[in-house]
C-alpha cells in the first residue's frame, strides 16, 4: 500500500482535491452537530423541567415535543425552595472545598509527578505500583469504615479538615501529570539547569507554563472530584452548616416521593459552576493550536 | 551539585503526597482487605480470624459468579467503545475550522455534570413510561422501548450513561496529548507524501503512546470501580443483568453489613484490576 | 466494635494526634446530634429545645436512599456521633443483634409502654428488650378516583368497604383507558403506593394464608416461593403483564399522578389523605375504602413506620434519651405529629384517639383518618421480624420489580430464595 500511496496521493491532488475539500467539513460538522445533540438534550430538558412547577416537570417529554426543552410555564418555585432551605450556603461550602483542593492538592500531586517523570531514584517503580497505582485502583466509598475510624480518632468528624485532607493527594492525577511531564524534551530542563536552576524552579518556570493543557485538566479533574464528592461528605460532616452540594440535592430524594424540580435545579446549579469556571479555560487549547501554528 | 542532595530531592517531592496517600488510602485499603480473613459471629458479636472462609463463601456463591460474568461482559463492552469513540471526538474538535472553540466548550459540559446527576437525569430520559428517548421514539413510530427494565437493554443502557460522561472526560486529555505534538512532525509527514489516515496511524498513535497508556489504564479502572449509576436506577436488576461486581461489593458490606465477604470481593475484584491494568501498561510500554 | 482498627492505624494514629490535636471546647449546653431523613425536623427540634435550655439538638439529614448506608459504616465504626437515630423499625433487630443501639426499656414508664400500639411494641423490640421507641405507625387504604367510576358506570366503594382483590382485578381493566390511541392508556385503573416493596405487597399472600418468613426468622425456601406466594403474585404480574391494569417500568409516586387523575385506584398509606385535603388545586373528585384481600382469605393490612433510638456509643446517653422519650410520648409525639408539612401516623393510642375526638376529623375529607385510625387496629400486619430484613427487603424489591416488568414469577421467587440464603448463611 505505501508504495501505491505517493502516485495516488499527487495524481488525486489535481482533480479531486476541490471535492474533499467540500466533504471533509461538512463530515467534520456533520459529526459535531450530532455529539452536540446527544450531549445538550439531556442537559436542556433538565435545565427546563427545573424551571417547571413539580406537576409538569414530564408534561412534554412525551410524547415529545419542543416545549421539553424550554421551560414554557416558567417558574422560579424550586430554586425558591433550595434557597429557601440553605443551598447557597452548601454552594459556598463546596466552592471553598473545592477551590482549596485544587490549590493544596494541585501542589502536592505535581510535585509527586514531576518525581516520579523526571528523576530515576532507588524505589521509584516500587513506590508507584503500591502507592500510587495501588490506591487508584481502590474505590474510595468501599474503604470508607476504616478511614472513618481513623478521621474520627483525629477528632475530625464535622471539621472542614475532615472533608478536606483525606482528598487532597489524587493517585489519578499523579499519574496524569507523571505522563505528561514525562513527555517534555529533556534540552529544555538541561539548559535551565545549565543555568543554575533548583528544581523547584525548573518545576514553575520551565514545566508548568508549557503544560497548560494538562494543568487545566487536572485543576478540573480535582475541582470535580470534589465538587461531586458525596459519600464522604455525607460520613463526615452532615450537619446543616457543613452540607456540600451534593448532600443538598440528595435531600429532594424523599420517602414518600422526589421533588423532580428541586432536584433538578440543585442538578443544574452544581453542573453550571464548574462550567463557568472550564469555559474561559477552553481557550489554553485554542491558544496551544495557534501559538504553535505560527512558529 | 552534590549527588547526595540530587538523590533526595525527588524524595522530598514525593513526601507530601505519598504520606497522604499512605494514611487516607493505602492504610483503609489495607485494614478493609484485612477484614477479607475476619468473621463476625453475629450471635455473639465476637470478631474472629477465619482464614479463606469469606473466599471460600463467595466462590460457592452463585451469585458471585453470575456479577462476574455481568463485568466481565461489561468491561469487554464499555472500555473499547469509551475510548474509540473518545479519540474519535478528540481527533474532531482537534481540527482547525471554523466555530470549532464552540463545539471544544459543549463536548466539555457533561464532565461537569457528577455521575449521580447523570445517571439521575438520563434515569428519567429513558424512563419507559414518560422518558424523553421514548416520548421521541413514539414522534419517529417506533414502539416504546423498556430500556432500564428489560434484561437485553438495561447494560446497554448503563454503557450509554457511563459514556456520556466518560467519552468527552477521556477526550479531553487526549485532546492534550495531540496539542503537545508538534505540527512540524505532522507536516513532514505530509510533505513525504502520507495520507491523513496514515499520519495518524504511522505518526500521532505512537506520539500518542503515554497518554493513551493513561487514559486506557483509568477508564478500566474507572469502569471497574463505577457503581453509582446501578446504586440509584437498577440495583443490579432486571435478574442481576447489571450486577456488577462492585455494587454487590457495596451491598453486601454497606447495606448488609456483611464486611467479611464484601472485603473478600473487593481483594479478589482489585487483584485482576491489577493484573488488567499491568497488562494494558506492558502493552503500551515506551522504548526509553 | 468492629471492625477492630489494625496496629497500623492506631500507630499512626499516635504519631499523627500529637501534632493535630483537636481543639474541642466544652460548650455548656449539651449538643446532640440526630441522624434523620429530610422531613421537617426544626420545628419538633424547636419545641423540645424550648423545653430543654441544656440540650441543642442537631439534626443530621440525609436522604431516604442513604440513610441506611449511613448507620452501617458510622455505628458500624463504632462512632460516638449520632446520639439519636431514627430507625425504619424491621431494622430494629438487626441492629440490637450488632449492639448498636441502647436498651430502652429504664426510659419508659409502663403507661407510656401500654400507651403504643403492641405491633409498634414489638416491632422496635428484640429477644424481650425495647431498642427503639415508636413514633409513628402506618395503615394502609384505597384511595379512588370517583370520576373514573362514573366515566365507568361503576359504583364506587364506601369508606367502610372492603373489596376483594377478585373484585379489584374486575374493576381495575375497566377503569383503564387509552384516550390518545397509542396503544398504552393515560389512565390507570389501578397500582400500589409502594410498588415493589413487601412493606405493602406481603398483605397479598398474608391474605392467603402465607408466612413472610420461616419461624427462625431466617428460612425462606418453602416459605417466600410457597403456593400461597406464587398466587399471590401471579394476581401482582396478571394486574402488570396481563390485565395492563397498572404501569410497568419505573418506580414513582401514585400521589403525583392520581392528583392528575392519570390513575384511578391506588392503596396508599393515611400520608395521602391530608396531602390531597390540603391541595386546594386538587380536580380530582377522590374518595377512601379498606384495604382489599383475598375473597377466600382473610384481611390483612400493612403496618410499621419509624422508630427512634440511641447510638449505643453516644456520650451523651441522657440527653439522647430525654429526646427520644420527648418525640415517642405525650406532648412530643402529638406535636410530631401534628407538625407542618407531617401526615405520619401516629403509634400512641391517646394520640390516634384524637382522630375520634377533634373537630377537625369530623368533615369528609379528613374523616377518612378516622376510617384509616380504625384500620390501623384492626389487622396489622408487620413486616417479617429478622435479623436480615434489609437484605430480605432490597432482594424482594429487585424481584417484585422484575415480576412486574415481566419476569416470570416461580423463577424470580426460586431466585429471590437463592439469593437470600446466600445472605442469610452469615447469620447461621
Amino acid at each position: 500500500m505505501t508504495s501505491r500511496a505517493r502516485p495516488t496521493a499527487s495524481s488525486a491532488a489535481s482533480n479531486s482535491k476541490p471535492l474533499r475539500a467540500r466533504a471533509q467539513p461538512i463530515a467534520v460538522y456533520a459529526l459535531l452537530i450530532l455529539g452536540v445533540i446527544i450531549v445538550i438534550v439531556p442537559l436542556m430538558w433538565a435545565a427546563a423541567a427545573s424551571f417547571t412547577p413539580n406537576h409538569k416537570v414530564f408534561e412534554y417529554a412525551y410524547p415529545f415535543s419542543w416545549r421539553a426543552l424550554f421551560p414554557v410555564d416558567f417558574t422560579l418555585e424550586a430554586y425558591d425552595n433550595l434557597f429557601d432551605r440553605g443551598f447557597g450556603r452548601a454552594v459556598g461550602n463546596t466552592f471553598f472545598l473545592a477551590i482549596a483542593t485544587v490549590i493544596i492538592g494541585g501542589a502536592v500531586n505535581a510535585l509527586a509527578g514531576f518525581a516520579f517523570g523526571r528523576f530515576e531514584f532507588r524505589g521509584k517503580n516500587a513506590l508507584f505500583l503500591t502507592i500510587v497505582m495501588l490506591t487508584f485502583m481502590v474505590p474510595v466509598d468501599l474503604t470508607a469504615i476504616p478511614r472513618y475510624i481513623l478521621v474520627n480518632n483525629f477528632g475530625w468528624i464535622n471539621t472542614w479538615q475532615g472533608l478536606l485532607v483525606p482528598g487532597l493527594a489524587n493517585s489519578l492525577v499523579i499519574f496524569l501529570f507523571r505522563q505528561f511531564f514525562a513527555e517534555i524534551p529533556q534540552e529544555l530542563i538541561d539548559a535551565a539547569r545549565v543555568d543554575g536552576a533548583t528544581w523547584l524552579r525548573v518545576l514553575i518556570s520551565i514545566i508548568l507554563p508549557i503544560s497548560k493543557p494538562v494543568l487545566v485538566a487536572a485543576a478540573l479533574l480535582m475541582f470535580i472530584s470534589q465538587w461531586n464528592a458525596f459519600f464522604w461528605p455525607l460520613l463526615i460532616a452532615p450537619t446543616k452548616e457543613m452540607r456540600v452540594v451534593q448532600v443538598e440535592i440528595s435531600l429532594a430524594i424523599g420517602q414518600y416521593g422526589t421533588v423532580w424540580n428541586e432536584l433538578l435545579a440543585g442538578s443544574m446549579i452544581a453542573a453550571i459552576v464548574p462550567i463557568l469556571l472550564v469555559i474561559p479555560f477552553q481557550r489554553y487549547y485554542v491558544q496551544a493550536i495557534t501559538g504553535t501554528g505560527l512558529e | 551539585m552534590m549527588p547526595a542532595r540530587q538523590q533526595i530531592i525527588p524524595y522530598l517531592f514525593l513526601l507530601p503526597a505519598l504520606f497522604l496517600l499512605v494514611v487516607f488510602n493505602l492504610m483503609p485499603t489495607i485494614a478493609t482487605l484485612f477484614e477479607s480473613m475476619f468473621v463476625i459471629s453475629l450471635r455473639s458479636g465476637e470478631r474472629v480470624f477465619a482464614g479463606f472462609a469469606n473466599y471460600n463463601r463467595i466462590f460457592n456463591d452463585p451469585i458471585f459468579w453470575k456479577s462476574f460474568q455481568v463485568t466481565v461482559v461489561f468491561s469487554l463492552l464499555v472500555n473499547p467503545i469509551q475510548i474509540a469513540l473518545a479519540l474519535g471526538l478528540a481527533v474532531l474538535i482537534n481540527q482547525r475550522a471554523p466555530g470549532i472553540g464552540i463545539f471544544r466548550s459543549i463536548y466539555l459540559l457533561p464532565i461537569a455534570v457528577s455521575l449521580n446527576v447523570t445517571a439521575i437525569v438520563w434515569g428519567l430520559m429513558l424512563d419507559q413510561n414518560s422518558g424523553m428517548v421514548n416520548g421521541i421514539l413514539l414522534q419517529l413510530g417506533v414502539a416504546r422501548q423498556p430500556f432500564l427494565h428489560s434484561v437485553d437493554q438495561a447494560l446497554w443502557s448503563i454503557i450509554l450513561i457511563a459514556s456520556w460522561i466518560g467519552v468527552p472526560l477521556w477526550s479531553l486529555f487526549i485532546l492534550a496529548g495531540l496539542q503537545n505534538i508538534p505540527p512540524p512532525v505532522l507536516e513532514a509527514a505530509k510533505i513525504d507524501g502520507a495520507n491523513a489516515w496514515q499520519s495518524f496511524t504511522k505518526i500521532t498513535l505512537p506520539l500518542l503512546r503515554r497518554v493513551l497508556a493513561f487514559v486506557l489504564v483509568a477508564d478500566t479502572v474507572a469502569n471497574f470501580l463505577m457503581f453509582a449509576p446501578i446504586l440509584l436506577l437498577t440495583s443490579g436488576g432486571p435478574q442481576l443483568s447489571t450486577n456488577l461486581i462492585m455494587y454487590e461489593t457495596y451491598r453486601r458490606g454497606f447495606l448488609y453489613g456483611d464486611l467479611g465477604a464484601s472485603a473478600a470481593m473487593l481483594s479478589v475484584m482489585l487483584l485482576i484490576v491489577f493484573i488488567i491494568v499491568g497488562i494494558e501498561l506492558y502493552a503500551l510500554r515506551g522504548r526509553d | 466494635m468492629l471492625p477492630r482498627k489494625p496496629m497500623l492505624v492506631t500507630m499512626l494514629l499516635g504519631i499523627l494526634l500529637m501534632l493535630l490535636v483537636p481543639a474541642s471546647a466544652q460548650d455548656e449546653p449539651t449538643t446532640i446530634t440526630w441522624l434523620t431523613l429530610g422531613w421537617p425536623a426544626d420545628y419538633i427540634i424547636e419545641e423540645f429545645e424550648a423545653r430543654n435550655p441544656d440540650i441543642n439538638v442537631e439534626a443530621e439529614q440525609v436522604g431516604f436512599n442513604d440513610l441506611f448506608a449511613q448507620i452501617q459504616v458510622r455505628l458500624g465504626a463504632g462512632s460516638e456521633v449520632p446520639d439519636v437515630i431514627s430507625v425504619d423499625v424491621p431494622l430494629v433487630s438487626g441492629y440490637a443483634l450488632r449492639n448498636w443501639l441502647l436498651p430502652l426499656d429504664p426510659v419508659f414508664t409502663g403507661d407510656e409502654v401500654e400507651d403504643w400500639l403492641p405491633a409498634a411494641v414489638n416491632a422496635g423490640s428484640y429477644e424481650g428488650t425495647l431498642y427503639a421507641a415508636p413514633v409513628s405507625t402506618s395503615t394502609q387504604l384505597l384511595f379512588y378516583n370517583k370520576g373514573c367510576f362514573d366515566r365507568a358506570g361503576l359504583m364506587p366503594p364506601d369508606a367502610d368497604d372492603r373489596l376483594t382483590w377478585e373484585e379489584i382485578a374486575e374493576i381495575a381493566p375497566q377503569l383503564t383507558f387509552d384516550d390518545d390511541g397509542d396503544g398504552t392508556p393515560d389512565v390507570w385503573g389501578f397500582i400500589w403506593e409502594q410498588m415493589v416493596r413487601i412493606y405493602q405487597l406481603q398483605a397479598l399472600p398474608e391474605s392467603l394464608g402465607g408466612d413472610a418468613i420461616g419461624e427462625d426468622g431466617l428460612t425462606v425456601d418453602g416459605v417466600i416461593n410457597s403456593p400461597e406466594w406464587i398466587e399471590a403474585f401471579t394476581y401482582y404480574y396478571n394486574m402488570f403483564n396481563i390485565w395492563n391494569a397498572a404501569p410497568q417500568g419505573e418506580e414513582f409516586w401514585p400521589a403525583d399522578i392520581f392528583e392528575t387523575g392519570n390513575i384511578c385506584m391506588f392503596v396508599g398509606g393515611p400520608w395521602n389523605i391530608g396531602r390531597f385535603a390540603n391541595n386546594p388545586d386538587l380536580g380530582v373528585e377522590w374518595g377512601v375504602s379498606r384495604h382489599p384481600y383475598f375473597a377466600d382469605g382473610e384481611p390483612a393490612t400493612p403496618t410499621g413506620s419509624w422508630h427512634i433510638g440511641v447510638n449505643a456509643n453516644t456520650e451523651n446517653i441522657d440527653a439522647a434519651t430525654r429526646f427520644v422519650h420527648f418525640i415517642s410520648t405525650g406532648e412530643g409525639a402529638e406535636l410530631w405529629w401534628r407538625r407542618p408539612g407531617g401526615g405520619d401516623f401516629p403509634a400512641q393510642q391517646s394520640v390516634l384517639a384524637m382522630f375520634a375526638t377533634e373537630a377537625e376529623f369530623d368533615e369528609l375529607p379528613m374523616s377518612y383518618m378516622r376510617t384509616a385510625a380504625d384500620e390501623a387496629t384492626v389487622n396489622p400486619r408487620p413486616r417479617a421480624v429478622t435479623v436480615g430484613f434489609l437484605e430480605y427487603e432490597q432482594i424482594l424489591q429487585n424481584t417484585f420489580q422484575d415480576i412486574r416488568n415481566g419476569a416470570d414469577v416461580e423463577e424470580s421467587l426460586n431466585l429471590a430464595v437463592q439469593r437470600i440464603d446466600s445472605e442469610m448463611a452469615k447469620y447461621r
